[in-house]
């Protein structure tokens, strides 16, 4: 259960140890009590993560862009409700994937049109030269697949989790997680 | 679970994947973004946590002020929460033993500064504050039917670890919730969803032990998923309690013979009823903080019989009928209409834009709207007209140099260039905006800077009560301020209202297309152009015919009785053509609908009542206004008479039958604790009412009640989500499962 005081002692254990000097936990601590630099820091220090992260979950540069401008400006106003159950860096990933769907929803929402629009080309993230087009198909489909299903691929086999991790950062089972997986095979199995 | 298969060996190519280097002007851009939100957040400390809200509002006043440290009121807060938590955390954590389940422990626990059991409590605050960002949330599931046969199957799982063949049924959710079963581990996760509603599943975890309220708050019940694919929503910038509104509490009922005295400042704002309309359409209530009546009410425009000349501005026009919600009370009516210059008076205007270009306001409901209702707004200008366009947060400076008003091209041109999301922090804002507006500054014309914000006050002065006085102070120079508010999330109603009644102005909320156009074109010369200034009403009711009187709205405009006649206090203004209304119900002297009892040991003031016209005035209506460009104010004096009353509603005309429908809509809506008509036959009174209504605002309303009856049905006990206890006092008993 997420909610648990079980993990208590722990909390004590790691009250003991010195907190390093400008540790992550430190910082959102300070952070979220309003200290500027604070903050600061911690978004500089994870902004190319989540650019990361966007970006293999979009599959285009400037759409990761923006949502990693979006999820540090959302930073701002959500960090205090990180609680530190979970890895500050899977909350990340959390806040990160949540805003890629809701970028896409919006997107999906109001004008497919954009990109037929768009004078330049459309700046597609594509994988390196040497991989095949095979790669950059397997891609394709991955990221067309249904939200959950995308995700639990994307975290397990880009990111190389394991489906316990995965599951922690979708807010949900290990098994449920496996589900997902098994469903995003059986629905590539279609297009590859 | 996980059979090897080939397209293990397909799909781990993924990891193969190199992602490009991040653009570093992108990544400055995003930071700076960061910081903006940053700011902005620490200014509205109190967001989102009633818990906290609510503590805090012990320091209302010092808020109100600005002069108080934020920072200060929520650390205080926090503290209260923890000490109140503290004990409840603690007693949970030893008195249950729930592990998580498949859940490993990865978790980094927070440093937090105080003791370790402090920081216990802190968290379960924060546990809190969660389950009411998702109870606002609107998580939506991608692929419902496949998420519901898991969530189906998650639910077998977890009953299967201890009560394998309890049948699962609809509705046991509710039961459970309402009286928590020892069963802790099983019982939360039968649920209601088969009907593949959103899933969101109803728990009760001892953890979130604010939940012992029931009925009335549905949506806190919904809580986090937590076996099942309904992703755990973070919290979104749309989300509806991002809006910060100020606190106020409603005018009570006052007793004649006490306080004979009710003294307020008009108030022609009429953002609160755009805000409330964009809630209703959008499908969620507005908070109760949200529902100004007077704005409602002044919404609508009346059709008060207007001054003539402008040296007296407009004169009051006082009607008394029966009150539609309650058969022995009655409804003073007090309305002004602002004269109107001839068409033929063209007045200089000289306006400048402030322009707020942060990147949140990169939403289609926000920069682009903007843009067009200005261009709106340039269309009517002319030759003697200048405009100016300053831009702050995000790409700063002067956007356009003072252009002429026919020089429409390049107005248009400018603004069509504006882009949210620049880098700049734009500094000096505001200042370079007055400055703009006072060297082209025309005397005897409309000198106005008008500021478009989403909510975004980072216009160059960071302390709010510096940005008041620096506003007041222009407004001693004859610049005026209006605030154009956009967009929700992120919205400081409180500071736009705050700063549009120091600059002497107005606060809008644009919502739509619509409500630009009615704004800037339609009411123009209300928003622009003030024809009187520090606009007060006074009423002393006449003991001998009124024992108890109530103001509806108003109730961020109360002024102290001795304000009245001070004119170094400031009031609201008046535009061109605007009309303004205030209600009172009243309780005539011997209807038996009194709510206070008479006292034992009172003389009778009535029969001590000299004057014999006492017995046929309800009450003496005082106004005081000062002319735009004068510091001395000027009083209007009326009898409210009886001659003025009718006896049924019906005989009422239409506009005082609809303004009335429109105060039981706003006191419905928030829950007030007065007047309570059911919405058809707000509907209905206000159906009847509806007049000639050529801009079809007053058709629009009737939507609004429609909407208002599906999402707060009439059976209510609404008790306002704010209004409920959320410290738990009975904490339930609970006894590990086996």
């Amino acid at each position: 259960m997420q909610r648990s005081f079980a993990l208590m002692p722990q909390f004590f254990e790691n009250r003991t140890a010195a907190p390093p000097t400008m540790a992550d936990d430190a910082l959102i601590a300070k952070a979220i009590g309003g200290d500027r630099r604070a903050f600061g820091l911690l978004v500089e220090r994870h902004y190319d993560f989540i650019f990361r992260t966007a970006c293999k979950w979009c599959g285009k540069v400037s759409d990761a862009e923006d949502v990693a401008q979006d999820v540090c400006v959302k930073l701002a106003s959500i960090l205090k409700s990180f609680d530190g159950r979970s890895a500050f860096t899977s909350w990340l990933y959390r806040v990160t994937l949540n805003a890629v769907r809701d970028m896409q929803r919006a997107r999906s929402r109001r004008g497919r049109n954009v990109d037929r629009y768009a004078v330049v080309a459309p700046d597609e993230y594509l994988p390196d030269q040497e991989d095949s087009a095979a790669a950059k198909e397997l891609w394709n489909a991955v990221r067309e697949l249904p939200g959950q299903q995308r995700d639990a691929v994307l975290l397990i086999y880009a990111e190389g989790m394991s489906h316990a991790e995965a599951g922690v950062i979708m807010g949900c089972k290990e098994a449920t997680v496996s589900w997902h997986v098994h469903e995003a095979k059986k629905t590539l199995r279609g297009l590859l | 679970m996980s059979n090897h298969d080939e397209f293990d060996d397909k799909l781990s190519a993924l990891n193969a994947l190199k992602t490009p280097v991040p653009n570093e002007a992108r990544r400055n851009q995003a930071l700076d973004a960061a910081m903006l939100a940053f700011d902005a957040e620490q200014k509205r400390v109190t967001q989102g946590n009633p818990l906290i809200s609510r503590l805090s509002s012990v320091f209302a006043n010092a808020r109100r002020n600005w002069t108080m440290d934020n920072r200060l009121t929520y650390g205080l807060g926090t503290a209260a929460v923890a000490l109140l938590l503290l004990p409840l955390g603690y007693q949970l954590y030893t008195s249950t033993a729930i592990t998580p389940v498949g859940v490993p422990p990865v978790t980094v626990p927070m440093q937090v500064e105080p003791t370790p059991l402090g920081g216990e409590a802190a968290k379960v605050a924060t546990e809190e504050k969660k389950v009411e960002v998702l109870a606002n949330g609107t998580a939506s599931v991608e692929t419902p039917k496949a998420d519901a046969e898991i969530a189906a199957d998650s639910l077998d799982n977890r009953l299967a670890g201890s009560t394998a063949d309890a049948p699962v049924e609809e509705g046991e959710a509710d039961l459970a919730v309402a009286s928590p079963t020892p069963m802790a581990e099983a019982a939360p996760f039968a649920d209601a969803d088969a009907a593949g509603k959103p899933l969101m599943r109803q728990m009760i975890a001892p953890g979130t032990v604010a939940q012992p309220m029931t009925a009335g708050v549905q949506p806190m019940m919904e809580m986090e998923s937590f076996a099942a694919p309904a992703e755990p929503m973070m919290a979104m910038p749309t989300d509806p309690s991002g809006d910060e509104f100020s606190k106020f509490a409603e005018s009570p009922v006052k007793i004649v013979k006490s306080e004979p005295v009710s003294t307020f400042s008009i108030d022609v704002d009429t953002a609160a009823y755009s805000y409330v309309r964009r809630a209703l359409t959008d499908g969620w209530v507005p908070e109760p903080d949200a529902v100004r009546i007077e704005e409602l009410v002044n919404y609508f425009s009346y059709d008060y019989p207007a001054a003539t000349d402008a040296a007296t501005p407009f004169k009051p026009t006082v009607s008394v009928y029966p009150t539609p919600w309650n058969g022995k009370t009655q409804i003073v009516q007090i309305g002004i209409k602002g004269y109107v210059p001839p068409v033929t008076e063209d007045k200089a205007s000289n306006l400048t834009f402030l322009i707020d270009t942060s990147g949140s306001m990169d939403e289609p409901d926000k920069l682009p709207l903007l843009k067009r209702a200005f261009g709106l707004l340039v269309d009517q200008l002319g030759e003697n007209d200048t405009v100016s366009i300053v831009a702050y947060a995000g790409s700063a400076g002067v956007v356009l140099e003072p252009t002429k008003g026919s020089d429409k091209t390049k107005i248009l041109a400018a603004l069509d260039n504006l882009a949210a999301g620049g880098s700049t922090a734009g500094a000096a804002g505001i200042e370079l905006a007055y400055q703009l507006a006072e060297q082209h500054k025309v005397a005897d014309g409309v000198n106005r800077v008008i500021l478009a914000t989403d909510g975004d006050f980072n216009v160059g002065i960071d302390d709010p009560e510096e940005l008041k006085t620096y506003i007041k102070g222009k407004r001693e120079s004859g610049v005026f301020l209006s605030v154009l508010g956009f967009g929700q999330g992120n919205l400081g109603d409180d500071t736009m209202q705050a700063l549009a009644q120091n600059g002497n102005g107005n606060a809008s909320y644009i919502d739509s297309f619509k409500e630009a156009q009615k704004v800037l074109v339609a009411d123009a010369g209300g928003t622009l152009d003030t024809i009187a200034k520090d606009v007060k009403i006074q009423v002393e009711f006449n003991p001998a015919v009124v024992s108890e009187y109530r103001l509806i709205g108003y109730e961020t405009r109360a002024l102290n009785r001795e304000d009245f006649n001070n004119d170094k206090v400031d009031a609201g203004d008046v535009g061109a053509g605007t009309t303004v209304t205030a209600l009172y119900e009243i309780t005539p002297v011997g209807s038996g609908a009194e709510l206070n009892d008479p006292l034992r040991y009172e003389t009778d003031a009535a029969a001590a009542t000299p004057d014999a016209s006492a017995a046929t005035e309800f009450g003496f209506l005082k106004l005081r206004y000062k002319l735009p460009n004068e510091d001395t104010s000027k009083l209007i004096e009326v009898p409210i008479g009886r001659d003025q009353a009718v006896d049924s509603l019906d005989k009422a005309n239409a506009d005082s039958r609809f303004a009335v429908a429109v105060a039981a809509f706003g006191q419905k809506l928030k829950g007030s604790n007065y007047g309570e008509m059911s919405w058809a036959d707000i509907r209905k009174l206000a159906q009847g009412a509806r007049g000639e209504d050529e801009a079809g605002y007053r058709a629009e309303f009737m939507g609004m009640i429609d909407m208002a009856a599906v999402l707060r049905p009439n059976v209510v006990n609404a008790a306002p989500v704010e209004d409920v206890e959320a410290i738990p006092v009975p904490v339930p008993e609970v006894v590990p499962a086996n």
